[in-house]
């Protein structure tokens, strides 16, 4: 188990900017536009067959040609402003007998992460996810930070459409991140480094839909172009953003038709309240957005078992 | 004897020793427990018998699988069992195990830890059925992975066909790239099993891989028995071809390479699983 490096680059107090798969993969978009955006180069990865099983095998000729694994890639890049290195991991290990992330393979992998940043001498480290919120999905994701550390908050509420837990309407401050996006907070807390997790927020009621929601992952790349000075390109991810929306509007308006008059008109009233006004949210009981998210993926499901899903 | 692996980790057995085996310059011939046609476990408890063989290690169960209770099938409890089993030839070494529900890249280690280390395995046999479009009647072909083109070259001559695929890799082929890893020779053997005798024994493909491993260690297999049970099933099948006329006309389409519809697969598999039961 270890980590394979191809080339040791001279960095300058670089930052670490790393994501997994999460809901609508919004990290992995933000790491992974920001990361070709500014044509890092890879430079190592970590070894995958401790942690993960391989998903394809080529066999030709009756040889054995080749075993692919999910990969776990380094790359790093010098920007005009700050050294960069990138962590982008295609899946998180799984806990033990379950298809959970979790367990001491998520531990491990976090620690070696962690490792490759302090060996080239990262203080500071970005992890990037989805926060599910309560909003329309018309409105314009705002990020929910949260440091790993009590003297990173002042800095953090000077980000730009940004806010800390405390800031999110009923939430007094507390909540959970699982899987590693979250878990490397802590891992690089305990280990010296300070560390941010950009929460972009997507609307709770699409999170069964296994769709990519690249509008939160835009709202975490504003952000962080900001922090870390860099100008971005976001027209090949606008094009992504209006293809979802469209997607996202068609089911909608599927969902309208299909759905009995009374729950449809419970849907679009609530999904009404919302619209344009994302940080003036009203609460919805827990037992409406259940109620409410239940039925919009029993609706939405089906529309995309009819061929009709957006992605 | 037992051995652990890990750092930073739990320290457990991975391994038990029973006896310490006496082998010259032995291959290792492994096989899975659940497989098509009920082969890879078919072929080993025969050779196990024909060698007789008995288990000297046994890998422990606690890392590799659900250990909340146990699953019952076919009135009977059921425990994962992953053992290694010698006999009268100093040549071989079997192994016949559950696959690992998780840490398969650690299970496959630890099949190779005590092959290699304790056994000085120097070349890898894998077999599994591979569940195929084919008429009963059709020779069975065994279709080959090497993990080495020299090996694959030094089996030449014994009739094996190559495989090309791509796609989810089985077990067993994760097993031979572990061992290319460890610059051990290997192949996988898979027999074409016609698909309307997975769920039953298909004797005739037992018996090709049993002539290969014949042929390749110089057993000097007395067949008789196999024989017995393929000509018997032959015949019920014969008779079952007499019976139904349905049945009949899908074997003589696949006979002459024509395929069958979803719908005529479920069909003639569920007509042969009834007539054959578990009686063969």
């Amino acid at each position: 188990m270890g980590i394979r490096l191809y080339e040791e680059p001279k960095l300058k107090n670089p930052v670490l900017i790393a994501s997994w798969p999460g809901i609508g993969n919004i990290g992995i978009i933000a790491v992974n536009y920001l990361r070709q955006m500014v044509n890092a180069r890879e430079f190592g990865e970590i070894e995958p067959w401790d942690f993960f099983d391989p998903r394809r095998v080529l066999i030709e000729g009756g040889l054995l040609k080749e075993l692919e694994f999910p990969s776990s890639k380094f790359y790093f890049q010098r920007t005009q402003n700050r050294d960069l290195i990138f962590f982008v991991g295609e899946q998180q290990p799984t806990e033990t007998g379950t298809p959970y992330p979790g367990g001491r393979k998520v531990l491990e992998i976090a620690n070696l992460v962690l490792d490759v940043a302090l060996k080239f001498g990262c203080r500071r480290v970005y992890v990037s996810g989805a926060a599910l919120a309560p909003i329309h999905h018309t409105a314009r994701p705002r990020v929910w930070a949260v440091p790993n550390s009590e003297s990173l908050v002042s800095e953090v509420r000077g980000y730009e459409n940004t806010i800390l837990m405390s800031d999110v309407e009923g939430r007094g401050g507390q909540g959970n991140i699982t899987g590693l996006n979250g878990l490397l907070l802590g891992v690089a807390r305990k280990r010296g480094l300070e560390a941010v997790c950009m929460l972009g927020e997507i609307p709770f009621y699409l999170q069964g839909l296994s769709m990519v929601y690249p509008e939160a992952s835009k709202s975490v790349l504003e952000v962080l172009s900001k922090i870390l000075g860099i100008e971005i390109d976001f027209s090949v991810l606008d094009k992504m953003v209006a293809q979802v929306d469209q997607g996202i509007g068609r089911l909608e308006a599927q969902f309208y038709e299909q759905a009995p008059p009374e729950m449809a008109e419970r849907i679009r009233n609530w999904l009404e309240s919302f619209k344009y006004k994302p940080t003036e949210s009203r609460l919805i009981t827990e037992e409406d957005q259940k109620w409410i998210k239940e039925h919009i993926d029993e609706l939405f499901k089906r529309g995309g078992e009819e061929g009709d899903r957006p992605l | 004897m037992s051995s652990s692996r890990g750092e930073g980790r739990k320290v457990t057995d991975l391994f038990r020793f029973h006896r310490q085996p006496q082998l010259q310059n032995p291959s290792l011939i492994v096989g899975f427990s659940e497989d098509a046609g009920k082969l890879a476990p078919k072929v080993i408890d025969y050779l196990n018998e024909k060698i007789k063989a008995e288990s000297f290690c046994e890998i422990e169960p606690s890392e590799f699988f659900p250990l909340g209770g146990v699953a019952v099938e076919n009135d009977i409890a059921q425990f994962p069992e992953s053992k290694f089993y010698c006999g009268e030839r100093k040549d071989l070494v079997i192994f016949k195990g559950s696959e690992p529900r998780f840490g398969r890249y650690q299970f496959l280690q630890t099949i190779l830890d005590v092959a290699e280390q304790h056994c000085k395995i120097k070349e890898l046999y894998t077999i599994s059925g591979t569940i195929s479009s084919v008429a009963h009647t059709t020779p069975r072909s065994i279709l080959t992975v090497f993990n080495q083109p020299e090996f694959q070259k030094r089996l030449r001559g014994y009739g094996l066909e190559n495989m090309n695929w791509e796609g989810w890799p089985a077990l067993n082929s994760f097993l031979l790239w572990v061992a290319e890893r460890r610059n051990i020779p290997g192949v996988s053997l898979w027999p074409v099993v016609p698909f309307y005798l997975a769920a039953v024994d298909d004797w005739e493909a037992q018996k090709r891989v049993l002539e290969f491993l014949d042929k390749r260690f110089g057993l000097g297999i007395d067949f008789s028995d196999i024989n017995d049970d393929v000509a018997k099933q032959n015949e019920k099948m014969a008779e079952l071809r007499t019976r139904s006329p349905e049945v009949d006309s899908y074997v003589q389409r696949l006979e002459s390479n024509l395929t069958l519809t979803e719908e005529e697969n479920e069909r003639l598999a569920r007509e042969v699983e009834e007539f054959l039961g578990g009686k063969d």
